[in-house]
């Protein structure tokens, strides 16, 4: 996280040589170099890194706003995407949804210019949230294909427009021309924007991967995806219930950064830094302001948020964390829900066994509110399929109803499942066995490892929670599994016995010259089967206390969430 | 088994106590009970022995095979089809192996027969076990044969009735070779005629073949028998029936582990066959030797001796702390000269000197009574 919030300062900083700036000074830099700068020095963290990842990244970008846009305007989303081959490692990818569209006079902003997105100064459970996204696609384009992206947009209104949108990357504004306009039955967004230096593969970092677990996040949604070589997968909407809209909710100290904050002020009509955390910001209230300015003496909150530079912000963000804090509220978390996660997962990977669990939410750093989804699936089309076509466990991980693809090994979900002793749960080696492992984790403020979001930060409670959530889940999948194996043992005797009836009543008669061999079955069979049914009710009660027992045992490690639990330390 | 013989035989013990069996069990479920029968429990702690002549035989504690019990379910079946495969045996009059049982079994059962249980030896079968002992019966009066071992000649005629047949056995009259001990000693055989003054047992082959030459049988006037090593069912069976007869039975074995082991199994019985042993253990059966305390008086065998193995030890050892055995004095210093000198002596180093040596050996121990009990 620290670089992070360092890189947008160092595009600043280290552009000048010594002296100290004042912020006007500071500003007008960041102006006019920091779109291209910023872009090149945090192409890494926005995920335009690897050839492979580069373009799963941009089908990211580009579903989100998609998704986001249907779900706001209270349209089931309808998502095509269509990548083509242009030549070797350069791509033209097409992506349309039927959303609200875009009005050709937002359409720059929405896509040429960085920070600027609609979602950028609204704080919600939201897919994207800085508004770099589709911004940085754009300027990703023209970058490797020399290219403007194109869009094709309509609001439903009967007009249709096209045009072309590039990013002027010296002044950081949008670039729109060749613009159409016709007639014509749409709605929604098209992109098609061309990209090179990046490689479509079917990998577990595949966007045919990024779809399918899109697809699992959002059952509401219908996705269809043509590959390169023209292969069509269709993932099917499985449920017509439109997610509950996201609150808006203003942020809370504790969830931001020092860029947001920076952001967030530039663009504030407040008069005051003061008055700025108060209107603007939840839980501020003028006496914690005065407990700030202890905290900070040296900041001065009453000049204006226009003035305040990036080395300012950061000194703000790390006064917050000495104050005390009301928590957010949790209102605004917008979880998929059992019953939706159960709908997708069966549809998808038609398992053997699947338990899904919600958790209530809980809060981390102290007060940020979050909530863990789990679902684990057993059988079937569970579990990552190696090219050599073993089967092992597999672990879906999601933020905010979106997938993570990327950097899973420090990932906080991915050290939570496998730091789960999973012998306890029947599981010999979750390497080995059918098994997806779903998590999803919802909040406003996702602690994420960088600006990519590919990655949860192990923050002890989110790992903790996480944890727990998965052996609630795994405890489920446990008891089918032990059941599975009674109910096995138990019709092979049953069978078994059936035999042994049927061969005793043949032979018994021969043996005493009396008796009569039908006769003979059917009293054995009741009797037999009389003593069976007792003999299993027995071993149900057995396995109904065992099952307590464990139970208890898990409430027990629950209730000791309060960072008991201890980690390794490389993990914190 | 399509030719259907008419056994000739009335309608035996056997036969009715194995459909007294099923009877009992018919009647059982009519009652809605499990089927089940009572069979003595053959395992060690149930196994006792005679104080005074060391005969092993079984406790009365007695345990309940029955069907309606996961683990006995199948065992109980089988072992009632074997009954019912034994009892048509009887009324066909025909005989069969363990083997020959097992693949009656396939044929009507199929792959539930536990081929396991019939891969092994007569004796290791569990389940016919269970019906010798609980119907207090041999394997052999079922018709079931077990391999044969054992040779004998001597003065002695028998009727041997079978597949038929009735045909008289001169066991005087086998010469090289003797006469074979059939498995079933009891059942369609029949004494004749018996002179012997006593019963010469001698554990090796060879040596029997070696007095069998000498004529040693028709010169002593006694009946010479090899168990050919550890003693068979049917020969250990032979032994009690000539001693029934009040005949002397006198054993000679190696003096070692092994040649001790076959004269206590002749004696007293064993472990395995404890159920059986009323039928099967001689308790009046005496010991020749070899004995490490002949070497007093032959002084050539002092040459002869070998060093004696850990099992041998380990034996001598057991056997002293067996009360019907470390009663009698003589077996007491017999076992600690061997545990003293650590050296054993086999019945054929008695051909050292001589080979005729064997028969005049036998005869001198014989007559000056130097036997252990």
């Amino acid at each position: 996280m620290a670089t992070k919030e360092k890189n947008p300062d160092k595009g600043v900083e280290n552009g000048k040589e010594v002296e100290p700036k004042s912020a006007e000074e500071i500003f007008e830099e960041f102006k006019e170099h920091s779109v291209a700068e910023f872009f090149t020095k945090n192409k890494q963290m926005l995920g335009f890194s690897g050839k492979v990842r580069s373009l799963t990244t941009v089908i990211h970008e580009y579903v989100t706003n998609g998704l986001d846009a249907c779900e706001e305007a209270g349209i089931l989303p309808d998502i095509t995407v269509k990548i083509t081959s242009v030549q070797e490692e350069h791509y033209l990818v097409k992506v349309a949804d039927n959303g609200p569209g875009i009005p050709l006079d937002h359409i720059g902003r929405a896509l040429g210019m960085m920070l600027s997105g609609t979602k950028f100064h609204r704080y919600m459970q939201q897919r994207g949230q800085q508004g770099i996204g589709a911004t940085g696609c754009t300027m990703f384009a023209q970058l490797t294909s020399g290219k403007p992206i194109h869009i094709r947009s309509s609001t439903g209104n009967g007009k249709v427009y096209e045009c072309n949108v590039s990013v002027n990357i010296k002044t950081n504004m949008p670039n729109v021309s060749d613009v159409q306009e016709y007639e014509g039955e749409f709605r929604g967004v098209e992109v098609m924007a061309e990209f090179a230096d990046v490689k479509y593969d079917r990998s577990e970092y595949s966007p045919l991967e990024y779809l399918k677990r899109t697809a699992i996040a959002n059952p509401h949604a219908e996705i269809s995806f043509i590959d390169p070589e023209g292969r069509k997968v269709r993932f099917p909407r499985v449920s017509e219930s439109l997610p509950e809209r996201p609150h808006e909710v203003q942020p809370h100290p504790l969830g931001l950064e020092s860029h947001t904050l920076y952001e967030l002020m530039r663009i504030s009509p407040a008069r005051k830094v003061s008055s700025f955390m108060t209107t603007e910001l939840v839980r501020v209230t003028s006496s914690k302001v005065d407990e700030l300015r202890n905290v900070i003496p040296q900041f001065d909150f009453d000049m204006s948020p226009k003035d305040v530079t990036w080395e300012d912000a950061r000194r703000l963000v790390a006064g917050f964390k000495k104050v005390k804090w009301v928590a957010p509220s949790a209102e605004g978390l917008r979880p998929i829900g059992n019953d939706q996660i159960e709908i997708s997962l069966r549809s998808l990977l038609s398992p053997e066994y699947l338990s899904v669990r919600s958790r209530p939410p809980k809060v981390y750093k102290g007060g940020v509110p979050f909530i863990v989804e789990a679902a684990i699936s057993y059988g079937g089309k569970s579990g990552a399929r190696t090219e050599a076509g073993s089967v092992g466990g597999e672990i879906m991980r999601f933020s905010n109803r979106s997938p993570l693809l990327f950097d899973a090994g420090g990932c906080a979900i991915t050290k939570a499942v496998k730091g789960i002793e999973w012998k306890r749960y029947g599981i010999s080696d979750f390497d080995t066995i059918p098994v997806t492992v779903f998590v999803n984790i919802l909040s406003a403020f996702v602690p994420y490892t960088g600006a990519g979001k590919q990655s949860i930060a192990s923050e002890p409670e989110v790992v903790d929670e996480i944890k727990f959530a998965v052996m609630d889940v795994a405890r489920d999948l446990q008891r089918y599994i032990a059941g599975k194996v009674r109910e096995e043992t138990r019709a092979t005797k049953r069978k078994a016995i059936i035999r042994y009836i049927q061969l005793l009543s043949e032979h018994l008669p021969m043996l005493a010259n009396t008796g009569n061999k039908e006769d003979l079955e059917k009293k054995l069979t009741v009797l037999v089967f009389d003593k069976f049914k007792a003999d299993e009710a027995e071993e149900d009660k057995k396995e109904k206390k065992t099952r307590v027992l464990m139970e208890e045992e898990g409430n027990e490690s629950d209730s000791d969430s309060d960072g008991k639990i201890e980690f390794d330390e490389e993990d914190m | 088994m399509a030719e259907k013989k008419k056994s000739d035989e009335k309608t035996t013990v056997a036969h009715d106590k194995l459909v007294t069996m099923g009877r009992e069990m018919v009647q059982e479920i009519n009652m809605s009970e499990s089927p089940s029968f009572l069979t003595p429990v053959r395992s060690r702690s149930n196994i006792k022995s005679d104080p005074d002549t060391g005969a092993l035989y079984l406790g009365g504690s007695k345990e309940t095979r029955t069907f309606v019990h996961v683990s006995q379910a199948k065992k109980f079946m089988q072992t009632v089809a074997i009954a019912s495969k034994l009892k048509s045996f009887l009324e066909q009059g025909l005989h069969t192996s363990i083997r020959g049982l097992y693949y009656q079994l396939k044929f009507s059962i199929g792959e539930d027969v536990d081929e396991e249980l019939f891969s092994e030896q007569s004796e290791s079968n569990p389940l016919i076990e269970d019906l010798e002992a609980s119907l207090d019966l041999k394997r052999e009066d079922f018709n079931l044969s077990t391999d044969r071992k054992g040779v004998v000649a001597g003065n002695m005629t028998i009727k041997d009735k079978f597949g038929g047949d009735e045909s008289i056995i001169d066991a005087a009259k086998q010469g090289r070779s003797g006469w074979m001990i059939p498995s079933d000693v009891d059942n369609g055989m029949e004494f004749v005629d018996i002179d012997a003054d006593y019963v010469l047992v001698v554990e090796k082959d060879a040596l029997w073949q070696r007095l069998n030459e000498d004529k040693f049988w028709k010169k002593n006037n006694c009946i010479l028998i090899t168990p050919k090593g550890q003693a068979s069912r049917g020969t250990r069976r032979l032994i009690r029936k000539l001693a029934d007869k009040k005949i002397p039975i006198y054993v000679f074995t190696d003096c070692d582990a092994w040649g001790w082991y076959i004269y206590w199994a002749i004696k007293t019985g064993s472990m395995n066959l404890a159920y059986l042993s009323k039928s099967l253990a001689t308790p009046e059966a005496r010991f020749i030797g070899v004995t490490m305390s002949d070497i007093e008086h032959y002084d050539f065998l002092k040459k002869l001796t070998i060093t004696a193995k850990e099992v041998d030890i380990k034996r001598a050892q057991e056997m002293l702390s067996y009360p019907w055995i470390s009663k009698h004095k003589q077996w007491v210093d017999e076992l600690n000269i061997v545990l003293k000198t650590k050296k054993k002596i086999e019945q054929d180093a008695l051909q050292g000197q001589r080979l005729t040596f064997v028969g005049d050996y036998v005869k001198e121990k014989i007559t000056s009574g130097e036997i252990l009990p």
